[in-house]
């Protein structure tokens, strides 16, 4: 705390932006110009490739909730009870239709139908189906729009996370949040444009930050993660021995020979380099007071849960997404890894659903309390779903675990011109296969474009040849969930 | 509704080939302004003007693709753009502009028939291209292959004293009314080579040595000395490693570590320290392994062939992962030696380099004939195959020794066993007495025999018990503690500690039944339940056996019968199997499947419905002739899958034979088991057969007819001498196997004796094969020679030669590019169609010409060394880097050359620049990679290293693809999960938090404030000055100087005031700080130096 108002004095009698770059004959057309030239700087509020717009957007930014593993859908909101009436019994042969299996279940001489533990009810105005593992999620369903009908290509958790988050199943392609970066540029001077948050200590699926990486895209489009612990981005805290103060007078005087450097060599990559080292200097101050929740009050923490305070809990990272989202920051990437049930469903569902309902939940009322949802895209959401029979042995009565599964599995979305208090599409009274009104990746990544102003077909970057689209050569815009 | 989805069809098809977008929306920033436009041509050329034309906008339907053709039309080929259409028009009728509907369509404003069309996105032509195509047209409309496609020629010799580069530059400037910039000043010029060359800023006397040089030759012998120093290696090494994917890690979901591949990196550091010619350096990476006499360096550096990621994730399709291994190696193949994006052709035909789909999985099948698993194993850390014993003299020599104990021992058991036989033959041609010992087994057991199971019935405690166990004293025993899964789980961990003495019960759950078997009842397996079994933990030099009945119901595909191992595709089938493998009974021993271990294969398919008896052996010599499958008390014709086990069949988990079921593997689906015996020798032909049918031994013993089988059976059951002769064997075989398994090894390419057939795959999917494909290279390259083999070394030799038109080309480039921050061509990954048009193609041309052919003809033979000095003894590089403020704004990307280069240092300069001139370089070549500051702050954090691991050079930094260096991935270092010809430049606030607060830096300004403060007396002013110099090899001027004693004032100050924080400050790192020199003082200087580390001239070559 008190480090952050010695922090934030001299940042106050810091000479603005456009002060002190005419501080030494530059000016903001300099600056301009600096970009134009095919500089690399990412100085204040960096626009986009896109100069325009393709449409009107509902939504100004994203967050995105994904749920890491693969969260049973059978078990929290695709209500099967013909599943109950036929546990035990074989999976048919024309459901499963030559599907292909992963390598863990796939070589099983039996793959027996089981339903879920769970008790399914309906919920709100909408008439939502919703397990008794997520009663808060129940509480705003009248706010989400639940798409029953994902389905994607992997069955297996490194490239279907990969698929979920950068359009492609083999790591390389940018990620959604980097594609955005460098379509709409950012909105603030102080924060990054696309931040992941990680739930701290969760085991499960490992994540790559190739996840969040820019892929072909330049490096700069990349996500930041903020750390739990002490230092949010990486070395921003001034070392031991180091006060804002005195930086500031370092830097001060660094500026100067930098002046006095580019007055000789016009170059403006040294520009560029004044404005990031004074840009660094505001996040600073910026990035530690959008993580502390000092001022945030208790009925607002009470609402997150009982582990809001706990910096790098899943609901601590919920009221960070919003406070992020508040600052400007265009994409939130939140990741809650522990969702790969292959065993021990009952009680491991269970945890997981105590540590993200009610944040998620939370976040989703908080958003709209405070006029924010409207423009915010909040999605909840897996790389897959899984299986209608159960995974190695069944004992009836015993816990049991699901297989991966690509044709089928639900996520949520809510607010930024989503539809609210829907369902959207149905599957199988198996819970195997989409009946109707499938919505592939790709199509998920279309609209999510399309929410912000982006036409996902002219959103493109020329890399070896070819121009490579966050939707690859794919997608349709979902237009029935889109609030009219 | 028809419609609607035939027109989105066609959309993505347009937009997969890219052909969309204007280039205002589509391309970044930096090149959203062009450049001046160049002067109208006189006569149109049609690889400079048309092609990027018809390239960006026409041939993603009207080109190489044949599957994606709209309206028949293809416009990359002269003779079919010209003829006539099925709609009886001519797209093209050369010098009639009238009638070539081409201008028509691209001019009309009809939304029905312009083009492009309005739903492929890609907007109108300009008119300056409508002109030029109008004025091509008229001109004759004239193809030109593809340049880049074409050799280049003997480059004219220029103008007598002029340099080649400067006379082809200086003309091209001319016509622009530029001309070269003043040659750099001596301090710049030996900063640029020095990063250049070395990857590290010059030391103040060897600046101050250059600047005062006043020979003519000082710049030339500068270069020379700089490319004679193994610093040279070190810099070169760290492009190649972003190209060749290089890593520590495995990569993909689970990404573990991967520790014996430094080696290759450290080949690569040498190979351009002796000057390796380039041509062997493309050869021994892309087929050491296939060269004449291959040595062991030649094999390692086909490491290159396998540093892409690999996969252990659980459950993953093992054949989905190998296609995308050799993928990998075709499309790194593809960018780092011939600069073609080849995987558009994974799904498709290329939509703009003549090159098809086929092509690609006929590149394919040059790199698919190894003997590799799709997944690398998850349960043990096994090298996966094919992999190079890296190997020392002195344990050469070790192993070279227990080779020759294990032959010696082998000689004597043959001796005992001969002799034990002549007792036999003796005795039954009467000439002696019968041997004691046999008189002895007609009445016991078979010896060596550890379990009998017979499975008629179970105990109480659900388990069966070993016929060969006492009975329980108290039959009402209760079942052991621990039933079931705890009990077997402890089982594998320490298989005899849980056992009871004499109790070798074998467990299985209640869904395997009893019902009627051989003998008695058998066990049914369900295929997902297991048996299993207390014994059994082996090794390689331990002979074995295994007898059992079997009942199948069906000739299994595949089906596991009995193994000792923890898994299949996870565990690389670490230990022994017997299968049933399309139907035959197959018999393995296995460290890693498949490319280490032995494996053989009954001829004769396993009859099914029927009862058999089966036995299996091994004799302890770790060979594939060791191996032995008996059918109903006969020996079975085998032929042998695999015989290549290097390394011990223990360890990884599931130590005790399992019968019926394998985590993630097949069952024995409805098979039946009986009577399952396990011994601890491999059994001899009576034996065996009197397993088959009991009794059967006695009467051979008693009939004394048989000499041959009798006298086999007194040497491997009975004969003292000869058990003592083959313990001593197997003695000495294990210590050669403890011995063999420490020597780290490295996953190499091994050529298998019979090639794999590779198909096209249809959409790229693995497991969609279309046409089968042998080996080719693409029709629009040079033909495949005839006299070369078609494998890699046939490939890399076709490669090689002089007139190639791709190899020099694109490796010039990518050095001109290393040297001036841009290559000639400034997509250095793509010389195709798409490619960046280069300003210069003669000097391109000049440089690969020389560089590829030999020094007798003029040029370098594949010289790097010859190649690096000839472009920078020109004027173009050694021209300063500023010009005049219109020429910079006109031409930001310096594609014309009017200024020399200047751009931020890579990410490794950065790093071991400062260490260096802050004197914390530690400059020790090779070895294990080691652990920096950062990697404790890395995504997937290490415990940082201590001591000299800490300044070591960026090269050798860990480098894990899933948590990258930090310091280093700011700066821009690609995560090397593919192949990467050119990197990012980038300039971000993060860099700031790296260099201001990073330990790292933080420390190396402490030590540098601490050096210089000792060498100036104590003079901070001084000391700053001093600073400035070592970090940006120049003396600050006038005016700099002020600013810095005012920054050291004005610290000097803020310390004076918080004398506390000047402690903290230089406690920072683990150098130990000078404890004679005054804090305050110290900690300020060290504080200005942080800033100055960050300074725009310390990080950027200029």
């Amino acid at each position: 705390m008190t480090q952050q108002q010695t922090i934030s004095q001299p940042a106050a009698t810091l000479p603005s932006r456009r002060q002190w770059l005419g501080s030494f004959g530059m000016g903001l057309g300099g600056l301009a110009l600096a970009e134009m030239l095919g500089s690399t700087a990412q100085a204040a509020s960096t626009p986009g490739v896109l100069k325009t717009l393709h449409h009107a957007p509902k939504a100004k930014r994203v967050i995105y909730l994904f749920q890491s593993g693969g969260p049973s859908q059978l078990d929290l909101f695709d209500h099967k009870p013909l599943l109950l009436e036929r546990t035990g019994q074989q999976l048919p042969d024309s459901v499963r239709g030559g599907q292909r299996l992963t390598g863990m279940s796939g070589n099983q001489s039996s793959i027996p139908l089981v339903g879920s533990p769970f008790r399914f009810t309906q919920h709100g105005e909408s008439g939502a189906w919703v397990s008794d593992l997520l009663p808060h999620t129940a509480g705003v369903a009248d706010r989400l729009c639940f798409v029953k009908t994902m389905f994607t290509e992997s069955i297996n958790h490194g490239p279907g996370v990969t698929f979920m988050q950068s359009g492609s199943q083999i790591p390389g392609r940018p990620s959604i949040g980097a594609w955005l970066d460098y379509g709409l540029g950012r909105e603030t001077d102080d924060l990054p444009a696309f931040v992941v948050l990680i739930t701290k200590n969760k085991g499960g699926q490992p994540l790559q930050s190739h996840l969040w990486g820019a892929g072909f895209l330049p490096s700069r489009h990349q996500a930041v993660r903020f750390r739990s612990g002490a230092e949010p981005v990486l070395y921003v805290n001034n070392p031991p021995g180091v006060s804002a103060e005195s930086r500031r007078r370092m830097l001060n005087g660094l500026r100067q020979l930098h002046e006095h450097q580019f007055a000789g060599t016009p170059d403006a990559e040294i520009a560029a380099r004044i404005a990031n080292y004074e840009m660094a200097f505001r996040m600073q101050a910026s990035v530690p007071e959008a993580t502390d929740f000092s001022d945030e009050p208790q009925h607002v923490l009470d609402r997150y849960g009982p582990d809001a305070k706990d910096a790098g809990s899943f609901a601590a990272n919920c009221l960070l997404a919003r406070r992020l989202a508040e600052r400007g920051v265009r994409f939130i990437q939140l990741y809650h890894q522990g969702w790969d049930h292959h065993g021990g469903i009952k009680g491991g569902l269970k945890r997981q659903c105590q540590e993200t309902d009610q944040p998620a939940a939370a976040l989703v009322q908080d958003l709209a309390d405070r006029g924010m949802l409207d423009e915010t895209l909040v999605v909840w959401g897996g790389e897959f779903g899984r299986t209608n029979y159960c995974q190695g042995l069944y004992r009836p009565g015993a816990d049991f675990g699901r297989d991966h599964h690509p044709r089928c599995f639900t996520s949520w979305m809510a607010g930024g011109g989503i539809k609210p208090g829907v369902s959207w599409g149905e599957t199988c009274e198996y819970g195997y296969n989409v009946a109707r009104d499938g919505v592939h990746v790709h199509d998920f990544h279309a609209t999510l474009l399309h929410l912000l102003g982006i036409d996902h077909e002219r959103l493109t970057y020329k890399f070896q040849g070819r121009r490579y689209r966050l939707t690859d050569v794919h997608g349709h815009v979902v237009e029935g969930i889109l609030a009219s | 509704m028809g419609f609607s989805r035939l027109r989105t069809r066609r959309m993505c098809r347009l937009a997969c080939c890219g052909a969309v977008l204007g280039i205002v929306v589509a391309v970044p920033l930096a090149l959203a302004r062009t450049p001046a436009p160049a002067p109208q041509p006189e006569k149109i050329s049609f690889n400079e003007h048309i092609r990027p034309i018809l390239s960006e906008n026409c041939f993603a339907c009207h080109g190489p693709d044949s599957g994606n053709r709209e309206a028949g039309l293809r416009l990359d080929r002269a003779a079919a753009a010209t003829a006539e259409l099925d709609s009886g028009m001519r797209a093209i009728v050369p010098q009639e502009v009238a009638e070539s509907e081409l201008i028509a369509r691209i001019i009309s404003d009809d939304p029905d028939s312009v083009m492009p069309p309005p739903w492929a996105k890609i907007g109108r032509l300009s008119a300056e291209q409508v002109g030029l195509l109008k004025q091509w047209i008229r001109e004759g409309a004239a193809y030109e292959p593809h340049w880049a496609f074409v050799a280049p020629t003997k480059p004219d010799p220029g103008p007598e004293g002029v340099h080649p580069i400067d006379a082809i530059v200086t003309k091209q400037l001319g016509l622009r009314d530029l001309t070269l910039q003043p040659e750099a000043d001596r301090a710049t010029l030996i900063r640029r080579a020095s990063f250049d060359l070395t990857g590290l800023p010059p030391t103040p006397a060897e600046v101050e040595s250059f600047v005062a040089d006043p020979s003519a030759d000082a710049y030339d012998l500068l270069l020379d000395r700089l490319l004679a120093s193994p610093r040279y290696g070190e810099r070169m090494a760290a492009d190649w490693m972003d190209l060749a994917r290089y890593s520590d890690s495995y990569g993909f979901q689970v990404d573990r570590p991967r520790p014996t591949m430094w080696p290759w990196r450290d080949w690569v550091i040498d190979a351009f320290n002796q000057n390796l010619p380039w041509d062997q350096f493309a050869v021994w990476q892309l087929a050491g392994d296939l060269l004449p006499g291959a040595s062991d360096e030649q094999i390692l550096a086909t490491a290159f062939n396998r540093l892409h990621q690999q996969e252990n994730e659980g459950g993953s399709v093992e054949e989905e992962y190998r296609v995308a291994y050799i993928n990998d190696r075709v499309t790194t193949f593809g960018t780092a030696f011939l600069g073609l994006t080849l995987e558009c052709c994974r799904c498709h035909d290329h939509k703009f380099d003549p090159l098809a789909q086929k092509e690609f999985y006929s590149l394919f099948a040059f790199f698919d004939d190894v003997d590799e698993a799709g997944l690398y194993s998850y349960f043990t850390p096994a090298t996966p195959t094919p992999k190079l014993r890296l190997l020392d003299r002195a344990m050469q020599t070790r192993l070279a020794q227990a080779e020759e104990a294990v032959g010696e021992a082998a000689t004597e058991l043959v001796t005992a066993e001969t002799a034990a036989r002549a007792k036999v033959k003796a005795w039954l041609a009467g000439k002696a007495t019968r041997p004691d010992a046999l008189a002895a087994a007609i009445e016991a057991r078979l010896p060596g025999e550890l379990v009998r199971y017979a499975f008629d019935q179970r105990r109480k405690d659900g388990k069966f018990a070993s016929l060969l166990d006492p009975p329980p004293a108290d039959s009402t025993a209760k079942p052991v503690a621990g039933e079931e899964a705890g009990d077997s789980k402890k089982n594998e961990k320490e298989p005899d500690k849980e056992i009871k003495p004499a109790d070798h019960a074998a467990s299985s759950p209640g869904d395997n039944t009893l019902v009627a078997g051989h003998s008695g009842q058998a066990i049914r397996l369900t295929g997902d339940h297991p048996v299993k079994t207390p014994v059994g933990n082996f090794r390689r030099s331990e002979p074995f056996s295994v007898s059992l009945w079997l009942q199948v119901p069906e000739a299994y595909d595949r089906a596991v019968v009995f193994h000792r191992s923890r898994a299949w595709t996870d565990a690389g089938s670490r230990g022994y199997e017997l299968l049933i493998d399309k139907g035959h009974l197959r018999w393995s021993l296995v460290h890693f499947w498949p490319g280490d271990a032995v494996s053989v294969r009954v001829t004769e398919p396993l009859p099914t419905g029927e009862w058999v008896q089966v036995a299996v052996s091994s004799d302890g010599s770790g060979r594939a002739a060791g191996l032995k499958v008996f059918v109903n008390g006969h020996p079975a014709a085998t032929e042998v899958v695999r015989d290549n086990l290097t390394r011990e069949i223990t360890g990884g988990g599931g130590d005790t034979i399992t019968i019926g079921e394998r985590m993630r593997d097949h069952g024995l689906k409805d098979g039946l088991v009986d009577d399952f015996r396990v011994f601890d020798r491999a059994l001899s032909l009576l034996e065996v057969r009197d397993c088959f049918a009991p009794g059967s031994l006695a009467e051979a013993l008693a009939a004394g007819r048989d000499a041959e089988a009798i006298g086999d059976y007194l040497a491997t059951a009975l004969d003292d001498d000869v058990a003592d002769k083959r313990q001593a064997l197997e003695d000495t075989r294990r210590a050669r196997d403890d011995l063999a398994e420490k020597p780290p090894e490295i996953m190499v390419m091994r050529e298998l004796a019979e090639p794999k057939q590779a198909y096209v795959l249809n959409r790229g999917d693995y497991d969609k094969r279309g046409e089968p494909v042998g080996p080719a290279t693409p029709a629009v390259l040079p033909p495949f020679p005839s006299d070369q083999p078609r494998n890699r070394l046939g490939l890399a030799r076709w490669l090689i030669d002089p007139d190639h038109p791709l190899l020099a080309r694109v490796t010039v480039n990518r050095f001109w590019q290393a040297l001036f921050g841009q290559g000639l061509v400034r997509s250095a990954e793509d010389l195709g169609s798409q490619a960046t048009r280069p300003e210069y193609p003669e000097l391109l041309d000049l440089l690969a010409w020389k560089f590829s052919h030999p020094k007798a003809e003029g040029g370098f033979g594949w010289d790097v060394k010859a190649l690096l000095k000839f472009i920078m003894t020109s004027r173009v590089y050694r021209q300063q880097s500023i010009a005049d403020a219109r020429t910079m704004a006109d031409d930001p990307l310096n594609s014309w050359l009017a200024r020399g280069p200047r751009h931020r240092l890579p990410a490794e300069m950065i790093r071991d620049g400062l260490l260096a001139a802050c004197g914390l370089l530690v400059e020790k070549q090779g070895g294990p990679p080691v652990k920096p500051y950062d990697l404790a702050d890395s995504f997937k954090p290490e415990k940082a290293g201590s001591g000299e691991s800490l300044y070591r050079r960026s090269l050798y930094t860990y480098w894990r693809r899933s948590g990258p260096a930090p310091v280093l991935e700011a700066f821009d270092m690609p995560n090397r999960v593919v192949c990467v010809a050119k990197r990012d430049t980038t300039n971000t606030p993060l860099h700031a938090f790296v260099l201001f607060n990073g330990p790292q830096f933080v420390e190396a300004a402490r030590v540098l404030a601490e050096t210089l403060l000792a060498e100036q007396a104590g003079d901070a002013d001084a000391a700053v000055v001093e600073g400035f110099y070592r970090l940006t090899s120049r003396r600050p001027d006038e005016e700099e100087q002020q600013i810095l004693s005012r920054m050291v004032a004005d610290q000097r100050t803020w310390y004076g005031a918080h004398p506390d924080e000047a402690t903290k400050l230089l406690a920072i790192g683990q150098r130990p700080r000078n404890e004679q020199l005054p804090e305050v003082e110290t900690a300020a200087l060290a504080a200005v130096l942080s800033g100055l580390l960050a300074h725009d001239e310390s990080v950027v070559k200029q």
